[in-house]
């Protein structure tokens, strides 16, 4: 079955026709091209293919793509401003280590994005608990964690600038 | 990974969503968070020809802080009854268990208490690609007449590992099951077969609407034993209600054990060495939690999780730690 | 050849080495813009499949593919019959990449397909019909070896490879009768994986004149090319061309040290239906079809004098190797390393018996067999301590390796930092001060190469630079960078030689067409090797800009400087240039010339001799890890509390990718050594997902601090070493230990599951 469906995406409105058994990641991926989203096991174990829907972060590989109807979706490819600067998070993950083979950074940095949109001061305990669903095999974590503290520092330093 | 292809419904309200369950009755499935439905279509596991979406029924996502009961829609996502605050208050199992599910920032916002309850059981022989299950005989949640997990076994031998169930029947709530033209009420320690193919005793054509908590002056702990933190099933879980009079004696006491077997146990008779006793009395919770060992033992399915002899010793471990977390 | 000296550096100002330089394609991997295998699409591409055994052991009665060949959008479909006889797999060439007529493992391929979409190719495997005769399985490696044993290959008459993994240095039984103290004990350890978050894949497509291209993300592109050249020989194409490309690597580990039967099978694919053919894994596939890190039976021997001084050392081992031989049966190699060098011990016997079985084949990981042995060094070194009334850690510290030695086995240790590397250890974990129930500490140690491994007739390395009118640095280097950081490594090696800033560098490593020659990313040998390889190649440029520069600034060539960019003459501010400049000067002039070198480095390490002798490597790398655990007594579970992870590096050319170097693999042996099995039941993988084969979650995450000791190596760049494996090395045993000092039990069986945990505590509390 076809259904067209109409959603944003990365601040762009789309409108696609889709089949009812295609799964997010499979439609922006395959369908779509957009290849930031990653997917690592397709069962919602390893978090590589997390996107944010609604502001909240979601394992795209167990998301239904007609779901995303009327709905707002963020994935990597429009964190970055159109100017080619880096979002905090993109920038400290890069500056801290955050990266190795870097598979899984897509997906942990919309974790953290969500995470700190919502709640811009978490704390490391908190952060462990926002990338519990996304898994490393590189770093063991602890740069991952680093980089979203100093991502923080950074968003602050934004808004200080913007805010005089 | 792809999943088999379905036709997509999308009902606008409960009578709706009956309708379509009465008519496509088996052939349909009913999608909440889909995190445990679209796992078991992609390992082939189901092949539904259509899928029932919740998504347009925000009625059934609620939680609702009543004067003798709590009432969650089966719609209504995990993270939200972590956040919940008259859950964390009246129903404390039941948070300390949703928040174990799965890893927080993904799992919890497309999974639903619903769908937890209702998750499949599972088996390490059964829960495999489909080309694996292809290379052998079917067993018997696969339409057979064996069982890999047990050597003769004339009946499925999986297991349920749902965490909320097992904090839910602690809690002693009860379930309302909608169908086209009835409507049902039933205590979630009714709610199973026992058999591991369907273990779940509702009609195809019913809805599983409502969860409802009843509020007692007791209190109520959960605790699970795992390997790692987050994107894990239980080996062993257990769920504890007790409630005291102004002595101090215990006068209502109900243990559950998840993680087991086909069902969550509850176990009456592990429960009826506190019945009486005082809440400060420690030897007794010992001796409870050792009747619960032996209990469960006789339902345990050796399978999921760990050794049996390890799953029965928690057993033992994870009822004492929610005694004395109490 | 004009090999350019390659000497340490150690007493210079350094401005580009040793800076934690953000690794150079983060920022492309942060906005989603990387492209590996994944996400890679050819026009006309066609999807490979490929069918595997439903058996462990079964003879192939019949296969009938007629319906699969009818399905509308299926282009090929391949069987046994179809793969040319000479076209195998593995360094012993054991494996076919489609078996015939037997099978003898659930991995075994029995079948593939092409097809338009992989919806199809999928469907076309369900199609084909195989008959086949189960036989009896042969599953456990020390059964498999008994006389009356089921062979796994009949024609080979025994199921015990025929390795030489035999060697006796010293005199051990003399030793041991010296001995004042005798330990013996049993160690076990299973299958664990790799896990790479991207699984594996490959495209391969030929063109008009049948040459062959392949992506694919292999560590070994060098060696991969050659194993892709010997199949079209085998197709009948002789003297074509393959070329390698490698897509970005979704993480390595160790798994992608051998070609495989999807790469063979796309390249047969493709030449059939004369299109691209890409064959991705899904993740049940990447758990079912790569290969493990071996499982071993250990038995160790080792004693003491009444000093506490080691006498001798005697290892035995059984490896199961899985149905057919990829490098697995070649880790005693490595094993021999710790087994006769780690500490000073004279005395060392060592015997290995890979073995057959219907199990699946084991491969290279992290570490190469090192983890194994160590397991049960380590183990055993806390327990011969005990039994001679010794501080583990004093008893370590007297046979501490140091600079100078030559161990038995013939390693020659130029630079050793063991025992700093065990006091930062021991100042950063408070060993005596464990008054808490259930709390306890460990230590353990580790050798690793660090110097390249020469394990095949060449462990050499080549570099390509030439540089741009502007100054900028084009460097096609052999070596492979799998997210670890070798492009950094290289960049910041050259950048440092040359006076200009990383950021000036590219770095090309992906392409066998323009890249030359490297072994590949094994041995922790890239830093060390391609480094060197690197620096060569930018010293050989850094002369040519002198001289050039002599004669434009009219100063001695020599005394010529490089620093931000520019060249300059220290005594005379004057005399200076931006090196842009220099190179436009040189460029557009009469009888112009451009800057370029090549360089080839291969180390002057040895391969082992037929007395399993030879200084392999041109270094060796040090480390002590430090554990502090907590047990639960009533549930067995172990909570890791700190980490602590010194290693001596050498230099650490960047401290950033050092530590996530660290982190990485102790968090990866933290795994191996309390978490991880690959289950298996009768050959049957039982847990190939995520949910039921046990990572570490960030939730599970564990402090970790990596103390760095620099020893400033002769031979290596800048004087570093590699350490891209220490990390994971040394972790079991010291959790191991931690637990025996947290509850007097040791546990001798990797995992170290919680219910290995309480079994033992139940039977030490003797119920």
């Amino acid at each position: 079955m076809a259904t067209k469906i109409s959603f944003i995406l990365n601040g762009d409105k789309i409108s696609y026709e889709i089949k009812d058994h295609w799964t997010l990641s499979y439609l922006l991926r395959e369908e779509m091209g957009l290849i930031g989203t990653k997917e690592g096991c397709g069962n919602g174990e390893c978090g590589a293919c997390t996107v944010i829907v609604d502001k909240l972060a979601v394992n795209s590989c167990l998301y239904l793509a007609i779901d995303i109807d009327d709905k707002i979706v963020e994935t990597i490819e429009g964190l970055a401003s159109t100017d080619g600067t880096l979002h905090p998070l993109q920038q400290s993950f890069v500056d801290n280590g955050g990266i190795q083979c870097g598979f899984c950074s897509p997906g942990m940095i919309m974790s953290s994005k969500a995470l700190l949109d919502e709640n811009p001061d978490a704390d490391r305990e908190e952060i462990k608990h926002a990338l519990a669903g996304n898994i490393c095999r590189c770093t063991g974590y602890i740069q991952i964690f680093e980089s979203v503290e100093a991502a923080k520092e950074l968003a602050v330093e934004d808004k200080g600038g913007k805010n005089g | 990974m792809r999943l088999p292809g379905f036709e997509y419904l999308n009902p606008q309200n409960l009578d709706q969503t009956l309708d379509m369950l009465a008519e496509h009755k088996d052939e349909a499935k009913i999608l909440a968070g889909g995190t445990d439905l679209l796992v078991r279509m992609k390992k082939g596991l189901l092949a539904p020809k259509y899928i029932i979406s919740l998504k347009a029924l925000d009625s059934l996502s609620y939680i609702k802080d009543e004067s003798d009961c709590i009432k969650i829609g089966t719609r209504t996502p995990i993270a939200d009854i972590i956040a919940s605050k008259p859950v964390q208050k009246h129903a404390r199992a039941l948070f300390q268990a949703c928040e174990k599910i799965g890893a927080v920032s993904i799992q919890h916002y497309k999974g639903t208490i619903g769908g937890n309850i209702l998750q499949n059981n599972r088996c390490h022989h059964y829960n495999q690609s489909d080309f694996y299950r292809s290379g052998r005989q079917a067993c018997h949640k696969d339409g057979g007449k064996i069982c890999y997990a047990r050597e003769e076994a004339d009946r499925c031998n999986s297991t349920c590992q749902s965490d909320g169930a097992t904090a839910l029947m602690a809690l002693g709530a009860g379930l309302t099951l909608a169908g086209k033209d009835n409507k049902r009420e039933v205590e979630l320690a009714n709610f199973y077969t026992t058999d591991g193919i369907m273990p779940f005793a509702m009609e195809s054509q019913e809805l599983l609407t409502e969860i409802s908590i009843p509020k007692t002056n007791g209190e109520s702990a959960y605790k699970r034993l795992a390997y790692r933190s987050a994107i894990d099933y239980p080996i062993v879980c257990a769920g504890v209600l007790l409630e005291s009079d102004n002595s101090d004696k215990i006068v209502r006491a109900r243990i559950v054990v998840g993680a087991m077997g086909r069902a969550p146990l509850l176990l009456a008779n592990a429960a009826s060495k506190l019945k009486g006793k005082d809440m400060n009395d420690q030897a007794t919770f010992k001796d409870a939690a050792t009747a619960a060992m032996s209990s469960a033992a006789a339902f345990a399915v050796h399978n999921v999780g760990s050794t049996l002899e390890y799953r029965c010793a928690m057993v033992e471990e994870m009822v004492l730690q929610a005694l004395k977390e109490i | 050849m004009d090999n350019i000296e390659v000497t340490p550096n150690q007493d210079r100002e350094l401005s580009v080495v040793g800076k934690p330089i953000p690794k150079l394609d983060a920022a492309q991997k942060a906005m989603g813009r990387a492209e590996y295998i994944q996400d890679i699409k050819l026009p006309g591409m066609l999807y490979g499949k490929i069918l595997y055994s439903k058996f462990a052991n079964a003879n192939i009665v019949k296969i009938d593919t007629s319906k699969a060949k009818a399905l509308a959008g299926v282009h090929a479909v391949l069987t046994g019959e179809d793969v040319p006889k000479k076209m195998k797999m593995g360094f012993i060439k054991d494996n076919p990449p489609i078996k015939k007529g037997r099978v003898s493992s659930f991995r075994d391929e029995v079948a593939a397909v092409a097809a338009i979409s992989l919806d199809i190719a999928k469907k076309a495997l369900d199609l084909i019909e195989i008959e086949y005769e189960e036989l009896e399985g042969i599953f456990d490696p020390e059964k498999a070896m008994e006389k009356d044993s089921p062979l796994v290959h009949e024609h080979l008459k025994s199921n015990v490879l025929k390795m030489p993994w035999n060697i006796h240095y010293g005199d051990v039984e003399k030793a041991e009768k010296e001995s004042a103290f005798v330990v013996e004990d049993k160690f076990t350890t299973t299958w664990v994986t790799h896990c790479c978050m991207g699984t594996s894949g490959a495209i391969a497509l030929f063109d008009a004149a049948d040459n062959l291209t392949i992506y694919s993300n292999t560590q070994i592109p060098s060696l991969a090319q050659k194993d892709f050249l010997e199949s079209l020989k085998a197709m009948g194409l002789e003297n074509k061309r393959a070329r390698v490309i490698k897509p970005i690597i979704g993480g390595g580990f160790g798994s992608k040290l051998d070609t495989y039967a999807y790469e063979h099978i796309a390249i047969l694919l493709a030449h059939k239906c004369k299109k691209p053919v890409k064959i991705m894994f899904d993740r049940v596939e990447e758990f079912n079809a790569t290969s493990t890190r071996q499982p071993t039976v250990i038995y160790i021997k080792q004693g003491c004098d009444k000093n506490g001084r080691l006498t001798f050392r005697d290892m035995r081992m059984v490896l199961d190797n899985g149905a057919h031989t990829s490098w697995g049966a070649t880790t005693p190699s490595v094993m021999l390393m710790p087994i006769s060098s780690l500490y000073k011990v004279e005395n060392v016997k060592y015997n290995a018996k890979c073995v057959y079985t219907n199990n699946t084949y084991s491969q290279a990981m992290r570490g190469y067999g090192n983890p194994q042995a160590t397991f049960a060094i380590e183990s055993s070194m806390d327990i011969l301590a005990e039994k001679a009334g010794m501080d583990r850690i004093e008893f370590r510290k007297i046979n501490k390796n140091q600079s100078g030695d030559e161990t038995p086995q013939g390693l020659k240790i130029t630079s050793c930092g063991l025992e700093e590397c065990i006091d930062a250890v021991k100042e950063e974990l408070k060993f005596d001060n464990n008054s808490e129930k259930g709390v306890g500490t460990g230590i353990a140690s580790l050798i690793h190469v660090g110097g390249g491994a020469r394990i095949y007739g060449s462990d050499g390395c080549g570099a390509i630079l030439k540089m741009d009118d502007y100054g900028k640095v084009d460097i096609f280097t052999g070596g492979t960078d799998m997210g670890q950081g070798l492009d950094n490594i290289t960049a910041q090696i050259v950048a440092e030689e040359l006076g200009l800033l990383a950021e000036d560098i590219n770095v090309v490593h992906s392409d066998t067409d323009v890249c030359p020659w490297d072994v590949g990313a094994h041995a922790s040998r890239s830093t060390f090797v391609a480094g060197n390889a690197a620096l060569g190649a930018a010293k050989k440029v850094k002369k040519k800009i002198q001289e050039f520069a002599s004669k434009i600034l009219d100063v001695p060539a020599k005394d010529i400087k490089f620093k931000d960019r520019n060249v300059f003459f220290p005594g005379d501010p004057e005399k200076s240039m931006p090196i842009g400049k220099l190179l436009r000067k040189a460029h557009f002039s009469p009888n112009g010339t451009m800057l370029m070198a090549e360089n080839f480095y291969d180390p002057d390490n040895r391969n082992m001799g037929k007395d399993l002798k030879g200084n392999m490597s041109m270094t060796y790398s040090f480390g002590a890890h430090g554990v502090k655990v907590k047990v639960d007594e009533e549930t067995g579970k172990v909570e890791v509390l700190e980490y602590v992870a010194a290693h001596d590096v050498g230099r650490a050319i960047n401290p950033l990718l050092l530590e996530g170097q660290v982190y990485g693999g102790v968090v990866m042996g933290l795994g191996y050594a309390l978490t991880e099995e690959v289950v298996h039941q009768n050959g049957k993988n039982m847990n190939a997902n995520f949910r039921d084969y046990k990572l570490f979650t960030a939730k599970d995450a564990v402090k970790i601090k990596a103390p760095v000791i620099e020893t400033i190596d002769k031979d290596g760049p800048f004087g570093a070493k590699g350490i891209g494996e220490p990390g994971c090395v040394p972790t079991a045993p010291a959790v191991a230990n931690a637990i025996y000092d947290a509850v007097g039990v040791r546990i001798k069986d990797l995992p170290i599951t919680p219910e290995k945990v309480l079994a033992a505590l139940k039977e030490k509390k003797g119920d």
